[in-house]
């Protein structure tokens, strides 16, 4: 490709990702503005990326890819799939913003999570192995640092541990990239070449070169085997950071998952059987996870726990390698958002408030703050996927797509996740019910204080309410959108 | 007029304006929720005037809720689909009945009344939704819908375990719903709506499900499918309703949560939600898996003599009265299985019946277990004697309990038993699905009930008084538990006295789901 070309390329590829572009450009204003700015720094950037956040959304909107659109010489591409998952990134980091509006925060807190953003969206659109790693460690670099924001000795632990194993990750994802490099002489994955020296390559390399890729993505994707570092970041990180780490990262991760699994899935013909692998590993982080979050006494270690298991339950819909699947994943992925939020959201209305190490500090605190308690059990029954949440209507959706790609195929390690992954409820219930159970069916203990709870932040709440039994109601509206989204690697 | 919609949504609505009213009105909350029930009970009125028993299904409100379409599977569709027919009618008046006395029973609730009664109303729609929806997805999302409210209700208002009793009661019956949900997504994949002929509908119309040519030929759950999935389905189903009965041995939540409970909310537990269970069984389990239902009949039928038995012994062995009552409960519901086993028309109507009756008597005894609670806070029955000398009005309304739950004839307990009894004998005549030996055992489930109930009137009421509480002062019924002990003990008398003004209703409905139910699993029999 000429220089020519390249710029040609670079420059008709620009328009097409405005909302990118102006995240970057947002991302110096921070900077400077944070520089400059003497009195109310926080509350000036926080309104400042909420705004960038909508204007991003604003161009999204406008610029909705309706056909597939490669971009910057192939290295990306925007399609109707990626799209949605920016719009649900720039969704998750505007409302990350808006869960500590009141909080005193240093210029870098918005600063990376605008990059956060940024990168994650750039990660939906990757379709190249080097664009995946660039977009990744913008993803992971501001990740490891706001993991360590509350600025004391457990989260600069927590993060320091985040660093080292991410930096390993990173290290597997290039090291299997390469492999796969040597294997077919080309890095993008979408591409023909790649399926027929797939194909004709030998097992054993591919299967080492796919493992090491995943493996990468799994940890971003917080899932077993990948899943060790999530305990520590979550209980240490301030809570909307993790709100934030739980669901952006996380999401991105999975799109990388569906495209590099289908890629390597060769529609059917790779030499190992692709279904069996993920729903093994869907059952094992479902399994995993909630199996360990009854242990817990810490009620953001057992989020935590409960943050894998729910990257099971996002594997559960790929599973299928369909489109009934993926489809059933996006909506997942939406309730998904809306739900841990909405619980992380009341999470740091209460630990505003008082420390919360364990759980019997929510002691009887249903009683006084009776709004953002019934948030925090409205949120963690949806996450159980009780009705009539939006968590339920999703894991109606993927479970239905794994009943069809049961009966399809006649796996029985997909009627064991089918069974063992609904089986999981009662389990999951056990521990999310200890923070309803402590916080109305405890005594209030003597001389709690009462709190000044603000109309913003309860108008969050709402929202968030409102959406998650939105979606329930009538769920139709949301599906029938993503029933519309075409994808094709 | 939408009746059904209407009795689903007074207490909705009332619950969201009680929700908008300060808590420091405490009295206000007690007075909306007896508004709400009073207006379902007029409601009650005027549906059971406009019902025409033997018409089949009435009262039908139907609308679209969920129409998605599912790329390669076709489109998904869940209505909201709600409607009456001689099973559900006479459930449903009874909710309405049973909701009214427990609130009643609730005026005096001392703590969070705003919240207590807000549960409660949420708690009445709930159940009132279950036993209408025809959908079985708007189904499911009202039977778990009444696990949230009953878990804070025991919860919070309970008695000294009530924090271990709730979260047991909560898992269990989760438990049970998960197997549902699981049967429930098998089978609307597996059925497709007969209305659409262009493409393929997933319906999750309980109707539908009912008729064997609705199911996608090659489907997994179709009568024709290979290996015997239909039988696994119909296991996971029947455990799923079974819990909720409860049927032994999925019953061990049941006295934890009794025992535990607040009076009222025991009442609607006993009266009410093992109702629900034993609804879904005639409702779902037995119309959509009649071939697997003749291939476990015998077991279905044990289970219900096994909870005869095992509930009568327990109850024999209780020290605690509201204990002796939950283990009576679960010694009823075995007849109630015990008669859907048998499957013939006087088996299916003895059983709705004996859930009727039982939903008032059982209401009556744990009211009664709730009089003497309050008062002394002491259920033990050793700690009792001669409670007959100091409160005889009590004392009536407990034997007036205890026979009509024991089965004397003249009560309604004893029509619903005898029904069953004709059904179980018969079945091994006419279908040869319960074997003669298991209603015989059961007939000893009868002798035992009338062994612990007048075992307990002896030991309680009668003989010199003495009591091992702190006062000897008891006062006898107050003005409040005649109204709500009366009109249950006249219900039971007039069921008793005039089976047909019951039998109406349920006598049409058991005999097309006998017909219709053996000439579908014959001709889906290959």
């Amino acid at each position: 490709m000429s220089v020519a070309d390249a710029i040609a390329s670079f420059s008709a590829s620009l328009p097409r990702v405005l909302p990118e572009v102006v995240l970057a450009a947002s991302s110096c204003v921070t900077l400077l503005l944070g520089l400059f700015l003497k009195k109310n720094k926080s509350a000036v950037l926080a309104i400042f990326s909420i705004a960038v956040f909508l204007v991003a959304i604003g161009l999204l909107v406008a610029t909705w890819p309706q056909q597939p659109v490669s971009l910057f010489a192939g290295m990306f591409r925007a399609d109707d799939f990626s799209a949605f998952f920016r719009l649900l990134f720039l969704t998750g980091g505007a409302l990350t913003i808006c869960i500590a509006l009141q909080k005193e925060s240093s210029t870098e807190y918005y600063l990376f999570i605008q990059a956060v953003v940024a990168g994650a969206c750039w990660l939906a659109m990757s379709m190249h192995f080097v664009a995946v790693l660039v977009s990744l460690e913008l993803v992971s670099i501001g990740s490891y640092i706001l993991a360590g924001f509350a600025f004391n000795k457990a989260s600069s632990e927590g993060s320091l541990k985040y660093f080292l194993m991410g930096s390993v990750a990173t290290a597997c994802l290039i090291y299997g990239a390469s492999l796969l490099y040597g294997i077919t002489g080309t890095f993008d994955f979408s591409s023909q070449q790649l399926a027929d020296a797939l194909l004709q390559s030998q097992t054993g390399f591919m299967l080492i070169a796919a493992f090491l890729i995943l493996a990468a993505i799994l940890f971003k994707l917080t899932a077993f085997p990948f899943h060790l570092w999530a305990p520590d970041v979550y209980q240490s990180a301030p809570t909307p950071v993790v709100a934030f780490i739980s669901v952006v990262p996380k999401l991105a991760g999975l799109v990388v998952f569906i495209k590099l699994v289908l890629a390597f899935n060769l529609f059917g013909q790779a030499p190992i059987n692709w279904k069996s692998v993920i729903s093994a590993l869907a059952l094992l982080s479902i399994l995993v996870g909630n199996l360990s979050a009854l242990a817990q006494t810490n009620p953001k270690r057992m989020l935590a726990y409960s943050s894998i298991a729910q990257a099971g339950f996002l594997l559960v819909g790929v599973t299928t390698l369909d489109l009934a699947g993926i489809h059933a994943t996006m909506f997942y992925a939406v309730a998904f958002l809306l739900m841990n939020v909405l619980v992380f959201t009341a999470l740091h209305f209460f630990e505003k408030w008082k420390s919360l190490p364990a759980f019997t500090n929510f002691s009887g605190l249903g009683r006084v703050a009776f709004v953002p308690a019934l948030g925090l059990v409205i949120g963690l029954v949806a996450l159980t996927g009780l009705p009539p949440t939006a968590g339920f209507t999703a894991k109606l959706f993927v479970f239905s797509a794994l009943w069809g790609s049961w009966t399809d195929s006649g796996q029985f390690i997909v009627l064991l996740l089918f069974v063992t992954g609904l089986l999981n409820t009662i389990v999951a219930l056990y521990f999310y019910l200890k923070i309803p159970y402590y916080l109305f069916l405890k005594a209030t203990p003597p001389g709690t204080a009462s709190i000044k709870i603000t109309f913003t932040g309860n108008l969050l709440l709402l929202i968030l309410v409102i959406a998650i039994v939105w979606l329930f109601l009538n769920p139709g509206l949301l599906m029938g959108w993503i029933n519309r989204i075409t994808f094709v690697l | 007029m939408p009746y059904i919609s209407f009795l689903i949504l007074i207490p909705i609505v009332i619950a969201l304006v009680a929700l908008f009213i300060p808590t420091r009105y405490k009295f206000i909350f007690s007075r909306l929720a007896l508004a709400a029930t009073i207006l379902q009970l007029v409601l009650c009125v005027g549906m059971i005037v406009h019902f025409q028993p033997g018409e089949g299904l009435q009262l039908v409100e139907r609308h679209s809720w969920i129409s998605l379409t599912l790329n390669n599977w076709g489109r998904l569709q869940a209505e909201y689909l709600v409607a009456l027919d001689g099973l559900s009618l006479p459930l449903v008046v009874l909710s309405v009945v049973i909701m009214l006395i427990a609130t009643i029973s609730s005026w005096h609730i001392a703590k969070s009344r705003k919240g207590y009664f807000i549960l409660l109303l949420i708690l009445n729609a709930a159940i009132i939704g279950s036993f209408c929806a025809l959908d079985f997805l708007l189904f499911y999302v009202f039977f778990e819908f009444m696990l949230l409210p009953m878990f804070f209700l025991i919860g919070m208002w309970g008695g000294p375990r009530r924090e271990y009793a709730s979260v047991k009661f909560f898992l269990y019956t989760l438990l049970g719903s998960i197997f549902i949900l699981i049967v429930m997504i098998g089978l609307y994949l597996s059925v497709q709506s007969p209305e659409s002929t262009d493409e393929v509908v997933h319906t999750f119309n309980v109707l539908h499900m009912q008729q064997a040519k609705n199911f996608i030929a090659g489907s997994l759950l179709d009568f024709t499918g290979a290996g015997n999935w239909r039988l696994w389905a119909f296991a996971l189903l029947f455990i799923g309703f079974a819990i909720k009965v409860p049927v032994v041995p999925f019953h061990t939540w049941l006295p934890d949560a009794h025992v535990e409970a607040p009076t009222p909310i025991s009442v609607i537990l006993a009266a009410l939600l093992l109702k629900v269970g034993a609804y879904g069984i005639l409702r779902f389990v037995y119309p959509v898996f009649p071939d697997a239902a003749i291939y476990f009949s015998d077991w279905v039928a044990g289970m219900g003599v096994v909870s005869i038995i095992y509930g009568a012994l327990n109850a024999l062995a209780s020290k605690d009265l509201k204990r002796l009552i939950a283990y009576s409960s679960v010694s009823h519901m075995g007849f109630v299985l015990l008669g859907i086993a048998s499957a013939t028309t006087e088996g299916i109507a003895g059983a709705i019946y004996q859930m009727v009756s039982h939903g008032i008597i059982s209401a009556m005894l744990f009211l009664i277990a709730g009089v003497v609670y309050d008062r002394t806070h002491d259920r033990l029955i050793e700690n009792y004697s001669g409670l007959a000398l100091k409160m005889k009005y009590y004392t009536s309304f407990t034997v007036i309990a205890f026979f009509a739950s024991l089965g004397l004839p003249g009560f309604s307990g004893f029509i619903g038993e005898v029904l069953i009894f004709f059904g179980a004998f018969q079945s091994n005549a006419i279908n040869n699905l319960v074997p003669l030996w298991m209603p015989v055992v059961a007939t000893l489930g009868l002798l035992l009930g009338a062994g612990y109930y007048l075992w307990t009137l002896q030991r309680m009421f009668f003989g010199p008084f003495s009591i091992r509480a702190n006062f000897t002062e008891l006062t006898d019924l107050t003005a409040r538990e005649y109204l709500m002990l009366l009109p249950l003990a006249l219900l039971t008398l007039l069921f008793g006295i005039l089976p047909q003004l019951l039998l109406d209703f349920i006598n049409p409905f058991a005999a097309t789901f006998t017909s219709t139910w053996f000439l579908f699993s014959t001709n889906a029999t290959p």
